[in-house]
């Protein structure tokens, strides 16, 4: 097991430098420039070539690259062309509101959409199958920003319950009870997609589990209903539902673009749509790095958890 | 493997998660002052950038400094100005200009504003290698090369000189009209603490963290933090040397347009803080005049949307006439604008002193357009190539009606939308037809960078020998009278040749909360006195 990790890990370096490569050569065919988008009707001409000259813009771009390279091997992700803020501390204070706000979305997904899809899957064609089967289909389809925007309608404006955005209360900072009412209402409308999703593969996942001989076994031996289904069936259901959570944990890096905008929620999506739209090539860099490390880490751990959940599992 | 483990394994990275979140958010805990604080919260759409006075190039950035760092002056009327951290800012010839500083000015760390700081931040920006978007400001000056810099190595201005610790004077290479002296220098021109900043690199100046966090300021308002794309706030300068600062606090809050109109009615709000950067969007407009708790205004700006023509490619000028006699600009305004808006031609608005109203604005005719296309030879196979910037939600619909508009006299159009550097390129590349963009110049009227030959943001190729010399005259006029006269020659001109013609200029519409007894969203002079800005009771 210890092996093939380190394999995996020494694989995931080639696969990280062409991540790099690639997503430079892209970000720099993008049209514009960062210098572009700095010009004023009062800036001069000169101050537009000290811009590119500082910026390192004139550079052939494979000596961009170089630069860039050596001094991320100096642990040095350089600095913002919009904002001169070493990129850094950007991500670094992005980070924290994104991981708590798509991991609450998660958790919450998850919890909501496991038992209900182990239920819909046992009680199928029940009414409480059709009933949930066409709400995970509603959660699936219904935009991120509808629902988002109705939320604020009736939660926020005509109930006041929640607060309409942001993080914290202005000027009332701190208290966990202050983020959490800020964070409900985005993490539910990040959470309705993911849950319904999820749903459906518990559930597709628990039927094709459940006709399955062992557990007639199971059943006939005098095991309680409960025990079957909960145990013996669940376990081996889930299998696929891991290949879905390692696909939904790079979301945590990647932040919800839509909802964060929104709701006001300062993270990681928020920095990604204003970086490509500033051309912050530096910025837009990092985040495609840690994204790529984050699909390889999840996707690790997703194996790893493969062989938790199901003992045939072996790696070496 | 025992089940707990199992089971821990599982939920180990939810837990991770959590705990990485919530140990961040906790080490963050600002104290809360308990006090019955007066504080303001204002509502802006676009985030702003950085607090570099002499680097920051969007608006967002500029306001929220405003409130931080005086200007000499501010501009309260078209060309009326008001003394700030400049008592007086004077001239006598027309060249040499005396500014003198406000004696009581002080740094908010206590040290006096003086003629020093002045100095170094003209010395700043005239430096090749500091970085920096204000340098046309300072262009004009005596000393300097043609495009505004020291030369080999000087690191001062030989024309600026420091009478004494308040006054400072400055010289221009011609006489220019000190109306465009005080707006351009006067009012936008920050400057930035000598002795905070002195030993830094020049070099390395705009990437000090100063920039991010201003800890040396001189307005009404010192800066607190900036959560980025959430909020700036202020705290009073408890020392403003030109009153006492009724405010606590004061909050910029970040959002999306359609949350400034729920946190207006909320209460959550003040004020939007309109102009180009917290605009309600217009379908909103009835809406917020319901609020009762806010009250709601609406001034005429001088920034206006405007098409371009690749005169390259759309060579005859009669043809560039007819497509702008096909567009039904009254259409755009009324609704997508709600009527909030005004039809010119140039890039002169109505509150624009300098806008020729002797010239006659193009009226929608389709079936003239029609006629004038076939007589000038279009070639109606021919794909008009549109490209429109995205951003702007007013400005993508009036695409969609300028389009079905030229459908409508028989133009074929291919539209685009490009996000704004792409547009930008492909604009600066002349790949393209026609195209959509936004100005909001000075009250000034010299526009060269849009009209000139040599022009930044000359994208139509437009080279018109004799535009250019009443521009460059223009310019370097110093008296308003003659120079009326330069820019209403200058107009009659762009008429003829309709290298550009503009679709509108919006009105600016505002709420604000019916607490606030003192301060509002203004075109002219939004920070002109914001000491005096005060709330009813507290909150």
């Amino acid at each position: 097991m210890f092996q093939y990790m380190v394999r995996r890990i020494l694989i995931a370096i080639p696969v990280l430098f062409g991540v790099t490569i690639f997503s430079f050569l892209i970000v720099n065919l993008a049209p514009g420039n960062p210098v572009d988008m700095q010009v004023n009707p009062y800036a001069t001409e000169a101050d537009i070539q000290t811009k590119k000259e500082a910026l390192g813009l004139n550079d052939p771009i494979h000596i961009q690259y170089v630069h860039w390279l050596v001094n991320l091997a100096k642990g040095d992700f350089g600095y913002s062309f919009s904002t001169y803020e070493p990129v850094l501390t950007m991500i670094v204070d992005r980070i924290g509101p994104t991981l708590l706000l798509m991991g609450a979305a998660l958790v919450l997904a998850y919890v909501i959409a496991i038992p209900i899809g182990i239920l819909s899957a046992t009680k199928q064609y029940s009414w409480m199958d059709y009933f949930t089967t066409s709400f995970s289909f509603i959660g699936i389809s219904i935009p991120n920003f509808f629902l988002g925007l109705g939320l604020i309608y009736i939660f926020a404006i005509t109930f006041q319950i929640f607060p309409t955005g942001g993080m914290n209360t202005l000027g009332n900072e701190g208290g966990l009870m202050d983020t959490l009412a800020h964070l409900i209402m985005p993490a539910i409308v990040l959470a309705t997609g993911i849950a319904g999703n999820m749903v459906r593969y518990v559930r597709s996942s628990m039927l094709e589990i459940l006709g399955q001989d062992y557990l007639r076994t199971a059943r006939s031996k005098g095991l309680k209903e409960f025990f079957v289904v909960n145990k013996h069936a669940l376990k081996n259901a889930l299998i696929p539902i891991i290949t879905v959570i390692g696909v939904d944990i790079p979301m945590l890096i990647g932040g919800a673009v839509v909802t964060e905008q929104i709701f006001q929620w300062p993270g990681l999506g928020q920095l990604t749509i204003q970086s490509i739209g500033s051309r912050d090539y530096p910025t837009l860099m990092a985040i495609n790095l840690m994204a790529a490390i984050a699909v390889l880490l999840s996707n690790l751990i997703a194996d790893m958890l493969y062989s938790v959940a199901d003992p045939r599992i072996k790696y070496n | 493997m025992g089940k707990l483990t199992k089971i821990t394994s599982m939920l180990f990275l939810a837990a991770m998660i959590f705990l990485t979140a919530c140990s961040k958010d906790s080490g963050e805990k600002a104290s809360t002052t308990g006090e019955k604080d007066k504080t303001m919260f204002l509502g802006m759409v676009n985030p702003p950038i950085l607090f570099n006075p002499i680097n920051s190039s969007d608006v967002a950035s500029q306001f929220a400094e405003k409130f931080m760092f005086d200007s000499f002056l501010e501009m309260t009327g078209p060309q009326e100005f008001a003394p700030k951290l400049a008592e007086s800012f004077e001239t006598t010839d027309n060249q040499t200009y005396t500014i003198t500083l406000n004696k009581n000015a002080k740094w908010s760390d206590g040290k006096p504003v003086t003629a020093d700081d002045v100095a170094f931040t003209f010395n700043l920006v005239a430096n090749p290698v500091v970085e920096t978007v204000v340098g046309g400001y300072i262009s004009m000056f005596q000393g300097l090369d043609e495009n505004g810099k020291l030369q080999g190595g000087d690191k001062e201005i030989p024309s600026v000189k420091i009478i004494d610790e308040k006054k400072i004077e400055f010289k221009t290479k011609t006489p220019v009209d000190p109306n465009m002296i005080k707006e351009q220098l006067g009012t936008k021109f920050m400057i930035l603490p000598k002795h905070a900043l002195e030993k830094i690199e020049p070099a390395k100046l705009s990437q000090d963290p100063f920039m991010q966090n201003p800890t040396v300021t001189n307005g009404a308002y010192q800066f607190v933090q900036y959560k980025k794309d959430q909020y700036v706030e202020f705290k009073q300068n408890p020392d403003y040397y030109q009153g006492k600062v009724e405010l606590s606090k004061l909050f910029i809050k970040v959002m999306p347009a359609a949350n400034l109109v729920a946190q207006l009615q909320t209460g959550e709000l003040h004020m939007n803080v309109a102009g180009g950067i917290g605009k309600i969007v217009p379908t909103d407009y009835e809406t917020v005049e319901k609020i009762e708790t806010v009250k709601t205004k609406t001034e005429n700006t001088f920034g206006f949307q405007s098409m371009m023509f690749n005169t390259e490619t759309i060579k005859d000028p009669k043809i560039r006439k007819a497509f702008a006699q096909a567009v039904d600009r009254q259409q755009i305004v009324d609704k997508l604008l709600k009527g909030y808006g005004e039809v010119i031609d140039g890039p002169y608005t109505t509150i624009n002193p300098y806008l020729n109203k002797d010239l006659k604005t193009i009226t929608y005719d389709p079936a003239a357009a029609k006629k004038a296309l076939e007589e000038a030879g279009w070639d109606f196979e021919k794909e008009l190539n549109f490209i429109v910037p995205t951003g702007n939600k007013v400005r993508e619909q009036a695409a969609d009606i300028i389009t079905q508009n030229l459908k409508d006299a028989g133009v074929k159009v291919k539209m685009t939308t490009f996000d704004f550097p792409t547009l930008m390129a492909k604009g600066k590349a002349g790949e393209f037809d026609a195209l959509l963009m936004g100005f909001t110049f000075t009250l000034d009227p010299d526009v060269s960078s849009l009209y000139t030959k040599t022009g930044a943001y000359n994208f139509m190729s437009y080279d018109n020998p004799k535009s250019d010399e009443l521009l460059n005259k223009g310019k370097s006029e110093a008296d308003p009278e003659k120079r009326k006269k330069l820019y209403d020659e200058v107009q009659e001109i762009w008429e003829e040749d309709m290298p550009i013609i503009t679709l509108f200029s919006d009105f600016d519409f505002s709420a604000v909360s019916k607490k606030v007894t003192n301060g509002e969203p203004k075109v002219f002079g939004f920070h002109h006195e914001t000491f005096k800005w005060n709330i009813e009771g507290a909150n």
